[in-house]
């Protein structure tokens, strides 16, 4: 617990200022309505990366940091001049067009550039759980200073991101405002990117700003609730990497997904006028009332027509009720199929125990020679066979449950669920009428 | 003006095929660098080697292109590690769509046929051989003594295409052997001391170079390829390798580094880069070469006292 809480505590850090930033820049982009500049930048500084990985700079090198910048600065300038190509196209097909052209020249670029593949894979997919200390003071230090400038700047920064176009300003100065946005947007990124991945950059920037935009329209309140909600989906994130064992960055978009749904939920459950209020519950509640009842229908109706066919829902029932397929069985049966569970496991554990055999002979005591590690392959192989036998008996028997269960279990939930959903219309147009 | 480009493209190819030597040389493609380095071991200057992956490129992220296309259909020999590390040659194969260069054909070679595996796991690959082949760990060539049986292999189908030739490839073959002997037997002396030493790894890819050398690699910092650790999976690690007294975090080429180092950090032991394969690191430039980085690197790594 203590080695976790130690791990964890940098990249929380590293989180809240990643949320403090992004969430900012967040807001920015879905008033400008292009959502993917952030890919599309992040995508052209790791090119820049590349060509620097390629040209013999590490990427930690001021070379490196330079072609980075050089690159993004570049990416600040097209994305500038979309906003005269919005006149033509839309600007979200232009970024997108910069984003995969700029991940196709990446990939061009490591090809010719041995162990440039790692380079790319942790652009992709990041490490946030092993930001240093050194690189935190960086980014708390750089962020500091990009929202100093933005703070200056909000005015004419803020009317630039609000309207497609801006009244009582030149070309020029619009494309200059631009320019900074996208320049200081780029720079953020390009730092972001390498620690926490792509993906989960995106939920920093996006998702506490959508949550934001939800409960209001003033930019600060926006701000706020955003701040709070992406410091929440943080600590979620990382809570739920740590306790189910998962992987930090998908756990992390997962949590800020979920923060988003929740506050949605709220937003329509609870922070709306009374008179909505009451009618959005009614509605939520037979929206999950139904869809329990589809779902029912469905997958009785699926247990009935194939039985023997993968039935997802009838397995979560069993596995969370214990009523395994064994209670549909004959007794005769019901043995057959718990000893092939008892089998198999025993099996399995034979080949675990010689692979513990010959993993502890590869450095303790005598060295096994090349038959007798060729006697214990054919050993595992063997068991791995008769394991898969067993997994056949019980596929079988499973289906011979199932046969079963189609009419005990299968019509029955399919009548109620049908009954229900009558029920539900019939009262539903009974209340129209009254109405 | 035409014309006169022809002509001198003409003479071009002329002058290539007049440059050619006389030799019968047998064209071989492999799908790895280690296999290639094997072939132009046995085959010496009567074979021509191509290899599909490039060196340090993930094996298992490999995309083939239209070039591997052509060349593995001009190829009289096929090399390939087998066991799924190169799966995505099987579609190349049957895009060729050439008997000869199928499972079983003249000119397939699926070096891991005879070698000891290691761990094999649960799903089997059934080929067409008729014996079921469960899949192993694909890291074989990692254990020097494996190369007898490799080349031995390679001797065989070299000789099936080049029957003329067979002396010589065995001949070169017993010369490579006997040298790769002397050679391991200073490898083995030179990490004796460290035998049983604890290590943390990257990835599963040293069940075979541990066999061989003595080392106990404890547990894997990725626990599924591809899949980034859990904080749990890593405060594990720390606490596992402060109770079983690791000695070093070993990482492969290809692979982000972040998680590797921050574990050789928390644990104050070195963290050591080993070539997986020949030509993945620099001076590993052949199968020698890449065992004497290996023994040269954890023997510089493990001689330093612990900190």
């Amino acid at each position: 617990m203590e080695d976790a809480l130690s791990l964890l505590l940098l990249p929380f850090a590293a989180s809240v200022a990643f949320v403090l930033i992004h969430a900012y820049f967040g807001v920015h982009v879905l008033r400008r309505n292009i959502v993917f500049a952030d890919l599309a930048l992040a995508q052209l500084s790791a090119l820049g990366a590349t060509v620097a990985f390629a040209g013999g700079y590490a990427p930690t090198s001021p070379a490196g940091f330079g072609y980075a910048l050089l690159f993004t600065a570049v990416g600040a300038a097209l994305l500038t001049f979309s906003r005269g190509v919005a006149r033509f196209v839309s600007r979200e097909a232009f970024v997108g067009i910069l984003y995969v052209v700029a991940t196709a020249a990446t990939v061009l670029v490591i090809d010719r550039s041995p162990q440039g593949a790692e380079h790319v894979k942790r652009i992709l997919i990041g490490s946030i759980l092993t930001v240093g200390t050194a690189d935190v003071a960086k980014f708390i230090a750089l962020y500091a200073a990009i929202g100093a400038l933005h703070w200056f700047l909000r005015r004419p920064l803020l009317a630039i991101s609000s309207e497609s176009q801006p009244q009582g300003r030149t070309t020029l100065a619009i494309q200059v405002w631009d320019f900074v946005f996208f320049l200081s947007f780029g720079v953020v990124v390009t730092s972001s990117v390498t620690t926490a991945g792509v993906l989960l950059v995106f939920s920093f920037l996006i998702v506490p700003a959508v949550i934001g935009t939800i409960f209001s329209r003033k930019v600060h309140v926006v701000l706020v609730i955003a701040w709070g909600a992406g410091i929440l989906a943080s600590v979620a994130g990382f809570a739920g990497s740590y306790v189910l064992d998962l992987p930090t960055g998908a756990t992390m978009v997962a949590a800020f997904a979920m923060v988003l749904v929740l506050a949605g939920l709220a937003k329509a459950l609870i922070f709306v006028e009374a008179a909505r209020r009451s009618a959005n519950r009614r509605i939520a509640g037979r929206i999950v009332i139904a869809s329990t009842l589809i779902l029912i229908l469905a997958s009785s109706l699926w247990l009935i027509i194939n039985p023997a066919a993968d039935q997802p829902l009838v397995a979560a029932f069993e596995a969370a009720t214990g009523l395994g397929p064994a209670h549909f069985l004959k007794a005769s049966d019901r043995d057959i199929y718990e000893s092939a569970g008892r089998d198999m496991l025993r099996f399995q554990g034979e080949v675990d125990r010689l692979n513990a055999r010959e993993k502890a002979a590869r450095y303790e005591g005598a060295p096994l020679a090349d038959d007798e590690i060729r006697r214990i392959a054919s050993y595992q192989q063997s068991f791995n066979e008769m394991t898969r036998g067993e997994q056949y008996v019980q596929d079988v028997l499973r289906g011979k449950a199932r046969e079963r269960e189609r009419w005990a279990v299968g019509l029955p939930a399919a009548i109620i669920a049908t009954v229900g959903l009558g029920l539900m219309w019939g009262q539903r147009r009974l209340s129209e009428r009254r109405r | 003006m035409r014309a006169g480009l022809f002509g001198l493209v003409l003479a071009a190819m002329v002058a290539v095929v007049a440059a050619a030597p006389a030799l019968a040389v047998v064209r071989v493609v492999a799908t790895t660098t280690d296999m290639a380095a094997l072939v132009a071991a046995v085959g010496g200057d009567l074979v021509s080697v191509e290899t599909l992956i490039p060196p340090a490129t993930d094996p298992e992220a490999f995309e083939p292109r239209p070039g591997d296309l052509d060349r593995v259909r001009h190829a009289n020999l096929l090399v390939r590690v087998g066991l799924g590390y190169d799966f995505w040659l099987d579609p190349l194969i049957h895009r060729v769509g050439d008997k000869r260069l199928m499972r079983g054909g003249t000119a397939y070679l699926d070096a891991s046929a005879g070698v000891p595996l290691l761990e094999i796991r649960g799903q089997s690959v059934v080929s067409e051989g008729g014996h079921a082949h469960g899949v192993a760990n694909p890291h074989y060539w990692l254990d020097p003594e494996n190369a007898a049986i490799v080349t031995a292999g390679i001797v065989e189908a070299l000789a099936r295409f080049a029957p003329a030739e067979r002396d010589r490839f065995v001949a070169n073959r017993e010369r490579f052997l006997a040298q790769l002997d002397a050679r391991l037997q200073r490898w083995r002396e030179s990490l004796a001391p460290f035998a049983g030493v604890k290590f943390i790894a990257y990835h599963n890819s040293w069940p075979y170079f541990a066999r061989r050398f003595r080392l106990d690699v404890i547990d894997f910092v990725e626990p599924r390829p591809g899949v980034a650790p859990s904080p749990a999976h890593l405060a594990h690690l720390i606490a596992q390798g402060r109770k079983a007294q690791v000695r070093a975090i070993v990482h492969e080429p290809y692979e982000p580094d972040d998680q590797s180092r921050l574990l050789a950090e928390k644990l104050g032991v070195p963290f050591v880069r080993l070539a997986t394969s020949v030509g993945s690191l620099p001076h590993t430039e052949d199968y020698f070469a890449l065992f004497e980085f290996n023994a040269a690197m954890l023997a510089r790594v493990l001689g330093t006292p612990r900190q």
